[in-house]
């Protein structure tokens, strides 16, 4: 086995590689330790200081005491940023909720009050007392009744795991407005456990016992102690993937005490309305009753929670211009959930706060008034600390006046700033764009490409005075075909574009949405409501002439007049719109110490999000030496050595043959290169790939014929582990087969 | 991530696939077989195979050391509540378990080793939960409040014992136990059911999973649901080139008889995962073969009689699935007696038999 503990590591338990332990199914490695003092949580992995304090200051003498004072502080940072990371993510994922529930909550409603409707018509033949219910033979009653009322929930979304926390708030929702509910999965309907299964989980959930036997008899009893007055709504999130002849017994069974216990089914569907009738036998499909409720697409999902995390406040956390756009790529392109999409925020959330040293200070984005926070947080700083923010290359680039704390604090809030108005101005343009159907995420990662940046820099000489308030003002604003600076049909462009086309009600509208969007800046907002004044004046002369072309039946001169002016209002919020974005729309990346609260590192993400063992364990195997950084290996280029690693040798033969491997060839081969410098010329070689003799020693290995047999052996058991072949089979003896072709 | 490329890498994966497969046809298929090699004596093979020198052996401890430097890496993901899949060629679990041992100390370490060929999960569950209690009774009366009375968790059902590891809706990220699993893609733990426990148990809000995974198709393995929301994990490639030691002792070696004898050591390690009475058929099947070793096996009814005669089973039934136990772990074959009887047998040879035997007593 390879070295256990490293040389320098602490003598903890001791990895002695144990047989015993290590052929036990499972083995407690070791208890935890209560956590004495808060310090003791840093483990052995020494806080990796990125936090570096200026080594000119303090003589010799004083550089043990800094030392200490450094590692201290280095640890107290660490503890400040975990505090950081929950408070932020924590924000963020309440935030994430909120917004989802908004979204269903009308659907929610809708649900609730059918399933009033519902509930009232199963009583309207009357509400059977305790000793009926109890009872174990059915009721006499109104067959029609022994329906159960099943809404079916369609999701519009093939991946039914974006819609695992809808049906969880359903449920919620539902048991606030006084219902019994009770949620189950496809899992509770497996054919292994039968109907039995499904009915003892439906027990544990609602009665919170968990029954020898399950009878549905302990249900009803159950049902008449919590007052037999309000519906029993059973939650299948997923009712494709339920096994359906366990399902239809499922649906029998409750039909025949719909009256006793009154259930009402909820059922979650990806596909379509086809999939009851797919799933399920025809009688049991006669005892639904159902109703149909549509939730939202995940693209809209996708609009409002980027809409909320990204945009409508700043939490201290936000992603750069290439993390934005490997997050919409893959879920566009690879994943299409918007689980993925949150995990995928959380783990560069995580990776940001551990890496990014000053990233504490983000909390105080989350504060009322982040000014005085971070003046009163700055004075404390070490001048280690103030000089490592100064050095962030955003603040490198702008070099800065002084490297005060107090600079430091406006800096951050100018950031805050910019972001702030940034984050308007997307919006804006987000309200356009929806005009055109665009995704607000599309628009989200061109506004961060720092090369708008730029060329925002090169329009700035068209700035506008500062006497701006009047629209007029905004007629010199250049309006060409292009944009000047925004790339021809970028979305960007497009929203713009798509504001003169905008016929006068929408146009009204967009403005009036303008108006909400741009709250925080007072400059757009005046000038919003200008435009906004010119239009209702213009709204009343149409009228005026909508009435008088009524009665001449054809489109009056006044009418193509007022048309023309209706243009000039749309050249005009046009113009403001380009405006905006030129004055506002900086990326965040242009501006000083972004570093704190932007993720920028795509390729960390992508690594830590996707694995890709197929295509990186080949690359182990193929590029063995460049891992292993061995003198003897490293120096051969790319020709086969004895020295190198045998699983590697016997791979890299592999890749030689066609889908089928001789396992004779092979060993022969293998064989050829394990003996090399020795027998040299001796060996019949069939297919030696490398025909330079190298002079390498052979490592010291015994090259007897059993252990040349035996390192055969065991760097295919090795190549079998990885799932790369497969094995000889009985008719085909002698040969194993290539399960992955390239990379 | 851009599209080209992703179409370029199709691209190129089809026409590999299409040149090995032309590669395969074309040239003339090479008719050597593995009796060609002067294949040494088994026992030969298996004690230079035992005794095989690892190359590079500096240079793998250098590597292994080097990823030292992400200890705290991995305990601040771990912190924030994701689970860590660890992947790369070579074996993974000195590294693994030398970073539980000494970056988890805080926290209990619970070891499962995926790669053996049955495990129960269940009982590894109960042990997690046992070592979870520990820690909260240790951190309660740090605290001051005590916890109420507990049953014992081997009589709960694997619903209450997730509850419990889930524990209170309130968040905690600084109490929890971290189970170790070398080799999720292992054999024993390759099925749905077994991944679906652990994916719920991943997602107990007490619990961190370290894994590790050798196989390529390993991702295979889970849905979306789990994926995203059970497993959460930050994927970490981390090739040691480690021998696969103890997780390649389960495969025949290639070059002996196809591949197809039990040694004697896995035979006793399968015995020893199943219940007693089990032991004890095959204990009777083998004491059988030892004497009668002339024949070829024992037939079916003999069996039983025996069996029922020690009351190891109750029916022919109970019987049966052992039988079928032993059949699935190549622990007995069947083979047509003489007389035309199905008869058992245990494909080992008479030492081999008793040195299992030696070793489950």
């Amino acid at each position: 086995m390879a070295p256990s503990a490293t040389p320098d590591s602490p003598p903890a338990t001791p990895i002695s590689d144990n047989e015993e332990n290590s052929l036990q199914p499972f083995f407690v490695l070791h208890k935890g330790v209560p956590q004495i003092s808060e310090r003791k949580a840093s483990g052995p992995g020494k806080t990796r200081r990125k936090i570096c304090l200026s080594p000119t200051s303090p003589t010799a003498a004083e550089k043990s005491k800094v030392d200490v004072v450094d590692e201290e502080d280095g640890h107290q940072y660490k503890q400040l940023r975990i505090e950081a990371f929950d408070l932020v993510w924590s924000r963020i994922e309440n935030t994430i909720k909120d917004v989802l529930r908004e979204i269903n909550i009308s659907v929610f409603d809708e649900i609730h009050s059918w399933l009033r409707q519902c509930f009232s018509t199963i009583r309207s033949s009357g509400t059977p007392g305790v000793s009926e219910i109890t009872r174990s033979y059915p009721l006499f009653t109104d067959l029609t009744c022994r329906q159960i009322f099943t809404g079916l929930v369609f999701t519009r979304n093939v991946e039914f795991v974006d819609d695992l926390l809808t049906f969880q708030e359903l449920g919620e929702h539902l048991k606030s407005c006084g219902c019994h509910v009770c949620n189950l999965s496809s899992l509770d309907f497996s054919t292994k456990n039968g109907l039995g299964g499904c009915l003892r989980s439906l027990l544990r959930r609602l009665v919170m016992v968990t029954p020898e036997t399950a009878d549905i008899a302990i249900l009803a009893s159950w049902y008449c102690e919590e007052g037999n007055c309000s519906p029993l709504v059973v939650i299948i999130d997923d009712m494709e993937r339920c096994s359906g002849s366990v399902l239809a017994e499922f649906i029998m069974l409750l039909s025949e005490w719909v009256i006793k216990i009154p259930v009402i089914l909820i059922m979650g569907i990806t596909t379509t309305i086809d999939a009851p009738r797919s799933l399920l036998p025809s009688n049991a499909l006669q005892k639904l009753c159902p109703c149909k409720f549509t939730l939202g697409s995940p693209a809209e999902r996708m609009d409002s929670i980027v809409e909320a995390v990204l945009l409508k406040s700043c939490f201290g956390f936000t992603v750069g211009y290439k993390v934005a756009n490997f997050l919409r790529n893959y879920f566009l392109k690879q994943d299409g959930t918007v689980t993925s999409f949150i995990r995928a925020l959380k783990i560069a959330c995580a990776k940001h706060f551990y890496m990014e040293p000053l990233s504490f200070m983000a909390r105080g984005f989350l504060e009322d008034d982040s000014q005085s926070f971070w003046s009163a947080k700055c004075v404390h700083l070490p001048e280690g600390v103030l000089k490592c923010a100064f050095d962030l290359p955003s603040c490198e680039k702008n070099k800065m006046a002084e490297e005060t704390s107090e600079n430091l604090a406006n800096g951050l809030s100018d950031l805050k700033n910019s972001v702030k108005n940034w984050a308007s101005v997307v919006l804006c343009l987000y309200e356009a764009g929806k005009f055109q159907n665009m995704l607000l995420l599309d628009i989200l990662c061109e506004a961060l490409d720092p090369a708008l940046c730029n060329s925002n820099a090169l329009d700035n000489h068209v700035e506008i005075g500062n006497d701006s308030a009047k629209p007029s003002s905004l007629d010199h604003y250049p309006l060409g075909g292009q944009y000047a600076g925004l790339r021809k049909g970028s979305f960007i462009s497009q929203a713009v574009s798509r504001v003169r086309d905008l016929p006068l009600v929408p146009l009204s509208q967009l403005l009036k949405n303008w108006r909400k969007q741009s709250k925080e800046i007072t400059e757009l907002q005046d000038k919003v409501k200008e435009l906004q004044s010119m239009l209702k004046h213009e709204e009343n002369g149409k009228s005026l002439t909508r009435a008088a072309a009524d009665t001449l039946k054809r489109p009056s001169r006044s009418a193509w007049n007022m048309e023309k002016d209706t243009k000039t209002v749309n050249d005009k919020a046009a113009r403001l719109m380009l405006y905006m974005v030129r004055k506002y729309l900086k990326p965040i990346e242009c501006v000083p110490f972004h570093e704190i609260i932007c993720f920028k590192l795509v390729d960390i993400l992508q690594s830590t999000l996707i694995g890709d063992p197929r295509r990186r364990i080949q690359l182990d195997l193929l590029n063995s030496r460049n891992y292993l950084q061995c003198n003897c290996c490293s120096k051969s280029g790319d020709a086969i050595l004895p020295s190198m690693h045998d699983t590697s040798i016997l791979y890299t033969l592999a890749q030689e043959h066609g889908d089928l491997i001789n396992l004779h060839d092979w060993f022969q081969s293998f064989k050829t290169i394990v003996l090399q410098p020795i027998t040299k010329g001796k060996q019949k070689v069939k297919k030696s790939p490398s025909s330079k003799k190298g002079k390498y020693m052979n490592d010291s290995q015994d090259t007897s014929e059993a252990l040349i047999q035996a390192r055969f052996c065991r760097a295919l058991t090795e190549l079998r582990i990885t799932g790369l072949f497969r094995m000889p089979s009985k008719r085909r003896p002698d040969f194993v087969q290539r399960v992955a072709f390239g990379l | 991530m851009d599209l080209m490329d992703g179409d370029e890498e199709e691209f190129g994966f089809s026409r590999n696939y299409f040149l090995a497969k032309e590669l395969g046809g074309s040239a003339k298929k090479s008719t050597s077989k593995i009796s060609d090699i002067n294949v040494v004596d088994e026992q030969d093979l298996r004690a230079a195979a035992s005794k095989l020198a690892p190359k590079h052996e500096r240079e793998m401890t250098s590597l292994l050391n080097s990823y030292e430097s992400l200890y705290s890496k991995w305990t601040f993901e771990l912190r924030c509540g994701f689970s860590l899949l660890m992947y790369g060629y070579g074996s993974k679990r000195a590294l693994i378990e030398d970073f539980a041992s000494t970056a988890l100390i805080d926290s209990g370490v619970v070891v499962i080793n995926g790669y053996l060929q049955s495990i129960n999960i269940k009982q590894a569950v109960v042990t997690i939960a046992e070592t979870l209690r520990e820690q909260l009774k240790t951190k309660r009366s740090l605290t001051g409040n005590m916890s109420k009375v507990h049953q014992p968790f081997s009589s709960l059902s694997m619903d209450d014992l997730l509850a419990f590891l889930e524990g209170s809706k309130t968040k905690d990220n600084d109490c929890f136990v971290c189970v170790v699993i070398h080799n999720i893609d292992g054999p024993a733990l390759r099925d749905c059911e077994s991944q679906q426990s652990l994916a719920r148990m991943a997602s107990c809000s007490h619990i961190r999973m370290v894994a590790s995974i050798d196989n390529v198709n390993a991702p295979l393995l889970w849905d979306k649901k789990m994926v995203h929301t059970q497993f959460s994990w930050c994927w970490y490639h981390v090739p040691t080139f480690a021998p696969y030691k103890v997780e390649g002792i389960f495969f025949p070696l290639v070059l002996i008889n196809d591949g197809k004898t039990q040694s004697a050591k896995t035979a006793a390690i399968v015995l020893q995962s199943l219940t007693p009475n089990a032991q004890s058929v095959f204990k009777v099947l083998a004491e059988y073969q030892l004497s009668h070793s002339e024949e070829g096996g024992m037939p079916v009814s003999g069996l039983y009689t025996i069996c029922r005669e020690r009351f190891l089973v109750s029916s022919q039934i109970t019987l049966n699935s052992y039988l079928t136990e032993f059949k699935d772990h190549e622990l007995v074959k069947t083979r047509r007696h003489a007389d035309g009887h199905d008869c058992f047998y245990i494909p080992l040879a008479s030492e081999e038999l008793e040195k299992v035997l030696q070793e489950i007593a």
